[in-house]
């Protein structure tokens, strides 16, 4: 028990070890080391890595950038499940919730596989248990033969309560989109419930939480509109998460707006402006890149029905993380260093798989190296 | 009734007649369809050559945008959202005529789907798996254009093998031949009225000593 105003021994021991954790992922140097090898330099010089002994125990079975891809989920899986087994009690419904992500992709999976029968052996290949549901379950889940069934045996998962409306539906054209939607809006609502708990940095993720669901709200908007027929206006009440600080209205009013006046006089009003004009003076060097100026660029895209650039997303996550990262470090002894850890591990993989699928299709280093998250 | 078979008569001679003009009619039609048929091949040909570069240019940008997928979302995200495909892109097929020849024409069925119809959640993926579908739906398009041109271009090609051997038959067969024929039928005219002519004047010379 830990006296009111104290910090439990417990989280600081959690948190040193996230911290330390953090200092042995890869850091630029490595990156920077490892993006002038080969593939099977890269897979030498991370199977050495102590903490990448999967990448040994997956090679004969494996090989190339799929070797690569493979080990880095499995570690990944690895990390998360040991990260929650270090977490002390009070953080540990806050982490079954952010890594609530990867049991939604599982649970997508299995659903879509079971009802268009895809051999269990190639879904199987597909999951990355790194979230609560383990491989024991999942298998069971794989073993089922109909959606229905797969759906009962959901029951006790936390976000079931999304899932019990689909029982009758299940298999019906759209109704997996919708559920998966749904599942990622149930994501963002339990996360964002947990600022209730008033545990420390709370009020730090929330800001961090809502500044995400912005970023991909807006992303989500360019492409909704960057079809050549538009969608209806309960399309973007389906796919928008409330919850940001930009409320749904206004992204439906900026895809209704017709002139660049209009556009851009909402698109100011957003908290993206300040971030993206950022991003783009990171990416491009361009140190004069202004807020207007990254209204225009997004209006330009928006204009011409164009998707969002991915290196300009690559860049906001970026910042994203480097925001994340510092206020883990002005709160050290909270829920943030635990965050900061989990998001930094997961673009760790996300790099690797980056570098070595980058390899694996001969594309140039300064184009890999765009798609790296430091 | 067959050449062979034609006596050496007037009559003969006009069934003769009446086949070269025919012959030579359809020989001049049949040539001018070759020629049409040539060109209409030249302009497909053009064509096809013109789609084939482009649907090169979009199996590379189709192949980049896929690498780029997975380098951001891996190979697990995008055989995720392959996976989610609910409708099977597919063509209809109908045909039109050009010069008598059933050149096919490819309609593309459910092959561009917005982003609501391609079946995977929007929440789930990112933009560069939308890239990704967006290139390869325009090659599967792209396929169906070039598909539809290079069977045309094989339909015609085969017409006008067809239609050439046709014309050679009839120039260097059948048109020297109802030559040879009416210039033998006409010889042979020839030597009956010459024949007849010298019986004629025999026979008179006879007449004309007994009387």
């Amino acid at each position: 028990m830990t006296l009111p105003g104290l910090i439990s021994p417990s989280c600081i021991y959690a948190c040193t070890r996230f911290r330390i954790r953090r200092t042995k992922l890869l850091s630029r140097e490595d990156y920077r080391r490892i993006m002038k090898m080969g593939i099977p330099g890269i897979i030498t010089y991370v199977g050495r890595r102590e903490d990448y002994q999967e990448i040994m125990e997956l090679t004969p079975d494996y090989s190339g950038a799929r070797l690569v891809e493979e080990a880095a989920n499995r570690n990944l899986a690895r990390s998360f499940r040991h990260a929650m087994s270090i977490v002390p009690r009070d953080l540990h419904t806050l982490a079954g919730e952010y890594l609530a992500r990867w049991d939604i992709a599982n649970i997508m999976a299995i659903l879509r596989g079971t009802f268009f029968d895809i051999p269990r052996e190639q879904v199987r290949d597909l999951l990355v248990p790194a979230g609560e549901l383990d491989r024991s379950l999942l298998d069971h889940l794989l073993s089922l033969t109909t959606c229905h069934e797969a759906l009962d045996a959901l029951e006790g998962w936390r976000l079931y309560p999304v899932l019990r409306g689909y029982h009758r539906t299940c298999g019906e054209p759209g109704v997996f989109a919708r559920m998966e939607n749904d599942l990622y809006m149930s994501y963002y609502a339990g996360l964002l419930g947990l600022v209730a708990s008033g545990y420390s940095g709370c009020k730090e993720l929330f800001t961090y939480l809502r500044f995400e669901i912005d970023i991909t709200n807006m992303k989500n908007l360019l492409r909704l509109r960057c079809g050549e027929e538009g969608c209806e206006i309960a399309t973007i009440d389906q796919t928008m998460i409330p919850g940001g600080r930009i409320p749904v209205d206004l992204f439906r009013r900026l895809y209704h707006s017709r002139t660049e006046e209009e556009f851009t006089s909402i698109f100011l009003q957003t908290d993206i402006v300040p971030i993206l004009a950022r991003a783009v003076r990171e990416f491009r060097q361009e140190p004069g890149f202004s807020s207007s100026d990254a209204a225009e660029l997004v209006w330009q895209r928006w204009h011409k029905h164009l998707l969002p650039v991915h290196e300009i997303e690559i860049a906001i996550t970026r910042i994203r993380l480097g925001e994340l990262e510092g206020l883990s470090r002005r709160y050290p002894f909270s829920l943030l260093p635990m965050l900061a850890y989990l998001e930094r591990k997961r673009y760790e993989v996300a790099n690797l798989r980056a570098i070595a699928r980058g390899k694996a299709f001969d594309l140039p280093s300064e184009r890999i190296w765009q798609y790296i998250v430091i | 009734m067959p050449s062979s078979e034609i006596k050496p008569t007037r009559s003969g001679l006009l069934i003769v007649r009446r086949r070269m003009a025919l012959a030579e009619r359809i020989h001049r039609i049949l040539k001018m369809k070759l020629d049409g048929m040539m060109l209409e091949l030249i302009k497909l040909t053009d064509q096809a050559v013109h789609e084939r570069r482009v649907l090169e240019e979009k199996y590379a940008r189709a192949r980049e945008m896929a690498a780029i997928a997975t380098m951001m979302e891996g190979a697990t995200g995008v055989l995720l959202a392959a996976l989610s495909v609910e409708i099977t892109p597919t063509y209809t097929i109908d045909h039109r005529n050009i010069f008598g020849v059933r050149l096919p024409t490819l309609e593309p069925v459910m092959v561009k789907k917005t982003l609501i119809q391609r079946g995977y959640g929007i929440l789930a993926t990112s933009s560069v798996i939308d890239d990704a579908a967006d290139a390869y739906e325009e090659l599967i398009s792209q396929v169906i254009t070039s598909a539809e041109l290079e069977g045309g271009i094989v339909q015609l090609l085969d017409d006008i093998e067809r239609t050439r051997r046709r014309v050679n038959a009839l120039e260097f067969k059948v048109i020297p031949e109802l030559i040879d024929l009416r210039r033998l039928i006409e010889y042979r005219r020839d030597e009956m009225e010459r024949q007849d002519a010298v019986r004629l004047r025999r026979i008179k010379k006879i007449k004309a000593r007994r009387g």
